[in-house]
């Protein structure tokens, strides 16, 4: 029986706990996760969301669901982007005036609660801008609770159109409206867009090399949001990169278990 | 009251229709009216009930769209870092869709109720709120008002973590105007009364509002258009009306007046207007009618000249004589109305009246069959004499008469003898009647200015009466003399008959003595009856006509024959005394005339007893009367032949009757005095051939001495008259 057929049928038969949880920190807005607790024997699982979504996107949902199946505390915060409790995602419209370090910060915090909870062990894992953001608290803040890293559909932060034309940054509100990920007028702050444009290719690819907890990259072979040759470039780094061929960039439908499936791996729970 | 005319009756139906008419059209003039009344009424209504749903639905639209500002995480977003608020307010609130319609403007507070940043905005809004959250304040701005509307913002579901505010500007014109299609009220005229600043719940709304229904053309048009096509369509229907009456006056009325003409003046022609004439009518049917009324009217025409041919024809008919042809007795007395009517009699008119003699023996004695023919015969002699241009009835039986228009005596005398001329010429043995056949003609002339039909008709019937008498002329022309035979006629000489035959004691019997001769010696006396009429006694020559003419003559002669016998009975003839009675015609042919008389010569004693009866009875039924005599000759009685010579005086007669006594009439008495000599000679002779046969000769009316010597020297065996003495009363 496959791993993921067993999961799905232990989450389906014995539902673990799930809460919702919120966390109001200083200078910041309350801030809403949910939390499935696990076994402590395993490595705890922050598992963060793509650019602009919530935990309740449904890869993450899913995974949220399937490794707490698997005995894996799970964590899965929805960064506030400025917005108290933010349930929804948030517009690409919007006022971006969220940035890189908050996204930073809330981990941190989120980490902290984790670790005011017993954990001591965690495994961040991201998808898509989870995965770069991710990757930018690990190389970032190095905390000893982080125990590896996995980057589901990791993307970095770039225009879409290219590098942003330095004269057009700012507007006389000192916004920049920007293609941005997947937002096509992404308009923020010039400085909250350049804190994520900050994170470039090369920086990822160059943070990557530097990590000190492994790092497993698990991409969608038919991915069409990379950039040129982006998973070659992951291969071309220290960390692991797997490959679901046929995925695309949300894991969804089919390849929803394969991608199960190399998470538990990859958290150790079944050999590959 | 007549009923109104058809022309009448067609103008009261076009009049009558023309204002039903113009009625409905003036009632439905006033339903549009009234109806376009109700129909703004019911659209005020409308209107009102569309702004109080309109105004509701704006309310809570506004808290639907304060409630989605408040829900919306970008608000919360803003509570928490407002770095940016102004341009969150100024571009992404309205970049996300949220400004639109009525709501121009969204602003946050603090939780103390200040405005973001200090900064009013582009729009002003309160720097504080105005109000209490879940309150609205109403401003005089814009065209119908704007509303200011504050609600909450927490953090948490259960509110109790008070993040601050959100203020919303709307404008309700432009709110109403985007949320709604109004259909009934005219939302540029929906009004709100509070005053700028008010406070007011959003609920208010509505109850605060004033309006103004939608002014509405099309339907304003399509009332207009309503009446306009009313009006139009009345005035067609009376202009069609209009046409139409003219044309039901010419297909109608004017035909059914004609025809209505023409009934009337053939149903009641006048002399000297033209009746119309019959011209085909416009319309089928009615030329139907014509057609069918006028052949109708034809054939009516023919019925009624049919009619009026038999009316004539059976008039004519009623007016004839079915035996003689001749005019009865109803054109008698009507052409007597007619002719005293118009008075074209002339001068004189005169009544004549024509009777055949003897005829009632004739039909006795040769039938019924011959009697008719003599009847005919005599009509037809009568015709034949009279003038063209008079005309001949028959009265009844054997009596006819002719009235003459302006006639004299004379004229009238030349036309009696040429009617009786034309009798004579007659031959009557074609109908085997031995004896001649003569009538009596009774003249009465009187002027034409006094015609009394009953007066004349009287008269002419004592005339006849007169020519009747035995030894009279048969033309006879009334003359005062006959005054006294008036009783003829009298009523009160014909009750005075009736009542003696109903109580014979009124009866009264004269005797007159028959002498011997010539010896002068009384023998037997004639029984004269008399009738007590009070005071006054009525003569045979009054009682007899009446009895004849009644034929009452068997009866009388019963009556007579108890009056002798109660005379004998009483004593009051002397046992001797011979009697002589009077039968009649009738009377000597009836059987209880004779059984009485048989009865009475049973007791006659020795009394002699003469049965008087004359030539007319012996016509009469000869053999029965013959055998009668017989009978009375063997029971005693003997016979006398009253009144030889006065009317036929036969010979065969004379021959044939067994009688003993043949008794001369006094005309014949007379003449042996008075006559010529060949009338003398004549008596004479037939005196001696009387006595020759065996009869004795009894003399009537002997009133002198040398009518008796004259007698005695004829040979006649018995006389009796004035001479020896008047009929006196029995005992007298």
């Amino acid at each position: 029986m496959p791993i993921w057929l067993f999961l799905l049928l232990a989450t389906l038969v014995s539902a673990p706990r799930a809460d919702l949880v919120e966390s109001t920190w200083p200078g910041q807005a309350p801030a809403r996760a949910e939390y499935r607790a696990g076994s402590p024997d395993k490595p705890a699982v922050l598992l963060l969301h793509g650019f602009l979504q919530t935990h309740e996107f449904p890869v993450i949902h899913r995974l949220t669901e399937s490794l707490n199946s698997a005995g894996h505390t799970v964590l899965a915060p929805t960064l506030t982007l400025g917005i108290p409790l933010r349930k929804r995602s948030l517009a690409c419209e919007a006022l971006h005036t969220h940035s890189q370090a908050d996204a930073i910060a809330e981990l941190d915090a989120w980490l902290g609660w984790l670790k005011g909870k017993g954990v001591r062990s965690v495994v961040l894992l991201g998808h898509s801008f989870g995965s770069m953001q991710s990757l930018a608290y690990a190389a970032t803040r190095p905390n000893p609770m982080v125990k590896g890293l996995i980057g589901i559909s990791i993307i970095e932060g770039r225009l879409s159109g290219g590098r942003m034309p330095a004269k057009t940054l700012a507007d006389d509100q000192g916004f920049v409206t920007q293609p941005f990920s997947f937002c096509k007028k992404y308009r923020a702050p010039q400085a909250s867009l350049a804190s994520y444009l900050a994170w470039s290719p090369e920086r990822v690819l160059r943070e990557v090399g530097r990590l000190r907890v492994p790092a497993t990259f698990i991409m969608g072979g038919k991915d069409e949001r990379l950039g040129p040759d982006w998973i070659g470039q992951l291969q071309r780094t220290r960390a692991t990169v797997r490959i679901i061929a046929g995925a695309d960039h949300f894991m969804d439908g089919e390849y929803e278990f394969d991608l199960l499936d190399m998470v538990l791996e990859e958290l150790g729970d079944k050999r590959p | 009251m007549s009923p109104p005319s058809l022309a009448r009756l067609a103008l009261l139906y076009v009049l009558a229709t023309g204002i039903l008419v113009a009625g409905l059209g003036l009632f439905f003039w006033v339903e549009i009216e009234r109806t376009g009344a109700a129909i703004l009424a019911r659209e005020r209504q409308a209107a009102r009930v569309e702004v109080e749903e309109a105004l509701t639905t704006l309310a809570q639209r506004v808290r639907s769209r304060a409630d989605t500002i408040v829900q919306w995480e970008e608000t919360l977003q803003q509570l928490y870092h407002p770095d940016y608020y102004a341009l969150w307010r100024d571009d992404r609130v309205r970049d996300a869709g949220l400004l639109g319609g009525g709501l121009r403007v969204v602003a946050l507070y603090d939780r103390q109720g200040r405005i973001f940043n200090g900064v009013p905005g582009p729009d002003p809004m309160p720097l504080e709120l105005p109000v209490a959250t879940g309150q609205a304040q109403f401003l005089n701005q814009g065209s119908q008002g704007t509303l200011l509307y504050f609600v909450p913002v927490h953090a948490d579901p259960a509110g109790r973590v008070l993040l601050g505010h959100v203020g919303l500007k709307v404008d309700l014109a432009d709110e109403l105007r985007h949320q709604w299609m109004f259909r009934y009220a005219d939302p540029a005229r929906i009004r709100f009364t509070p005053a700028g600043g008010a406070r007011l719940g959003l609920a208010d709304l509505p109850r605060l509002a004033g309006y103004e229904p939608a002014s509405d053309p099309q339907s304003q048009e399509l009332q207009k258009l309503f009446q306009s096509a009313l009006a139009r369509l009345s005035l067609l229907v009376l202009g069609t009306l209009f046409l139409a009456s003219g044309l039901l006056n010419y297909l109608l009325v004017r035909p059914l007046g004609k025809l209505s003409r023409r009934i009337e003046a053939l149903g009641d022609p006048v002399a000297g207007v033209a009746i119309p004439p019959s011209q085909p009518l416009p319309v089928l049917e009615l030329d139907k009618l014509r057609l069918s009324f006028d052949d109708y009217h034809a054939r009516l025409s023919e019925l009624n000249a049919s009619l009026e041919r038999s009316s004539r024809d059976f008039q004519d008919q009623a007016h004839r004589d079915a035996l003689t042809g001749v005019h009865n007795r109803r054109a008698f007395e009507e052409d007597w109305g007619k002719a005293r009517a118009d008075r074209r009699l002339g001068r004189h008119v005169a009544l004549m009246l024509f009777d055949c003699d003897h005829f009632k023996a004739i039909n006795d004695t040769y039938g019924h069959a011959v009697g008719d023919a003599v009847i005919r015969a005599i009509a037809q002699g009568l015709q034949a004499a009279l003038r063209a241009e008079d005309r001949l009835y028959r009265m009844g039986g054997d009596e006819f008469a002719t009235v003459l228009a302006d006639i004299d005596a004379d004229i009238a005398e030349a036309v009696a003898e040429r009617c009786q001329a034309h009798i004579l010429g007659h031959d009557f043995r074609a109908y085997g009647i031995a004896e001649p056949v003569t009538i009596s003609i009774g003249l009465a002339i009187s002027p034409g200015s006094h015609l009394d039909l009953t007066e004349l008709q009287k008269r002419a019937d004592l005339a006849m009466y007169t020519a009747k008498r035995p030894g009279n002329r048969k033309i006879v022309f009334y003359n005062d003399e006959m005054g006294d035979l008036s009783a003829l006629v009298g009523n009160k000489e014909i009750n005075a008959v009736f009542r003696a035959l109903h109580d014979h004691h009124l009866i009264e019997m004269h005797y007159q003595p028959v002498l011997r001769l010539p010896f002068m010696k009384a023998e037997y006396a004639e029984a004269l009856v008399r009738i007590r009429d009070g005071d006054n006694l009525l003569n045979p020559g009054a009682i007899l006509p009446i009895v004849s003419a009644r034929g009452l003559d068997a009866e009388f002669d019963r009556a007579v024959l108890a009056a002798v016998a109660r005379d004998m009975d009483g004593g009051l003839l002397p046992p001797g005394q011979g009697i002589s009675i009077n039968l009649s015609a009738a009377g000597i042919v009836d059987n209880q005339v004779i059984e009485t008389l048989l009865s009475l010569l049973a007791h006659r004693g020795e009394r002699k007893v003469v049965v008087e009866i004359t030539e007319t009875a012996l016509i009469t039924q000869m053999d029965t009367a013959s055998a009668n005599i017989r009978r009375l000759r063997e029971a005693g009685a003997l016979t006398a032949l009253d009144d030889f010579g006065s009317g036929y005086s036969s010979l065969r007669y004379l021959a044939s009757m067994p009688v003993d006594l043949v008794k001369f009439d006094i005309s014949m008495i007379r003449m042996l005095l008075e006559g010529d000599p060949r009338q003398r000679l004549m008596l004479e002779e037939i005196a001696g051939l009387v006595i020759t046969a065996g009869y004795e000769l009894v003399a009537e009316g002997v009133e002198n001495r040398e009518l008796l010597d004259r007698v005695i020297s004829l040979g006649f065996s018995h006389a009796q008259g004035y001479y020896f003495g008047v009929p006196a009363a029995a005992g007298n």
